[in-house]
């Protein structure tokens, strides 16, 4: 549902719910009684549900986890003009969803994988809030990245599963679905958003925004 | 306190508990940052949870009706 749908279904409920309030006497009647229990009751609580999971949806958003000012740098990496940046690579050939690529990256493909990276957006309120924020370039993943994530798309890929590179040595597929040998931090796919390491001539790519 | 009158103060707290966690709901919608969400759950929904809590706390705990006069109560009359 649109966010100003959700704004206009919670202030019409907010206003039966104060006609409740002025005029309690309209309870006396059947239907007052019913327009009661749907006023404090049920219109209340759909309300919160629907805004709730806008608000969830929202959170997904690639302007959302930019609109802290600790992100901004993190956003400009999915603009560098270079192919060898994962993030930047991925995010300007649509390979995750543009509008939601930070989530699509860190979220977690497992069991309550939602659940985790909305406790993982608690704890950077908290930090951002009530604690000494780090620099961005010092900014480091709650934990080490799971090739899970990538294999969320790439497995069963062609140009994953047939690569040059990745059949190089009939070890190295089995032991990256295993998760044995990282996609990103074994030397291979390692340059990512390399915050504060871009140098003079890193350029910028700007489509896409 | 006559039955009325105690089911239309509750009525009204009630409604007012829901009708600031309803404001606070549609502007942390319209305020977009991430504390908003937070704002949300924690205050909004404290706030329309407790108005809910306390109005059907309040159909269950009604004085019986004695006189055909304004408010909800289950009991007959």
């Amino acid at each position: 549902m649109p966010t100003i749908a959700v704004v206009i279904l919670a202030l019409f409920s907010a206003l039966l719910a104060g006609v409740l309030v002025v005029r309690p006497a309209i309870t006396v009647s059947r239907a007052g009684k019913i327009l009661a229990f749907g006023v404090l009751f049920f219109l209340p609580l759909f309300s919160l549900a629907v805004g709730m999971e806008n608000e969830m949806q929202r959170s997904k958003s690639t302007a959302f986890c930019l609109s802290c000012h600790i992100m901004e740098s993190y956003g400009k990496s999915l603009h560098v003009d270079d192919p060898s940046y994962l993030a930047a690579a991925h995010y300007q050939n649509h390979r995750v969803p543009a509008d939601e690529a930070c989530y699509t990256c860190h979220t977690n493909y497992a069991m309550f994988g939602s659940f985790k990276a909305k406790l993982g957006g608690l704890r950077h309120l908290y930090v951002f809030y009530l604690k000494k924020m780090p620099l961005p370039e010092d900014i480091k993943l709650h934990e080490p990245f799971n090739n899970r994530e990538c294999l969320h798309c790439h497995l069963g890929a062609r140009s994953f599963e047939q690569g040059a590179t990745h059949n190089a040595d009939p070890d190295t597929l089995p032991a990256v679905k295993a998760n044995k040998l990282s996609c990103i931090s074994s030397g291979c796919h390692d340059v990512v958003h390399n915050v504060g390491r871009w140098g003079n001539n890193v350029k910028f790519w700007d489509g896409g925004s | 306190m006559p039955p009325d009158d105690f089911m239309v103060r509750r009525l009204r707290i009630s409604g007012i508990l829901v009708i600031f966690g309803l404001l606070i709901e549609a502007f942390c919608l319209v305020w977009s940052r991430p504390i908003a969400f937070v704002v949300l759950v924690t205050l909004g929904g404290a706030l329309i949870g407790l108005g809910v809590v306390f109005f059907l706390h309040s159909l269950i705990s009604a004085p019986p009706h004695t006189t055909d006069s304004p408010g909800i109560s289950l009991h007959k009359q």
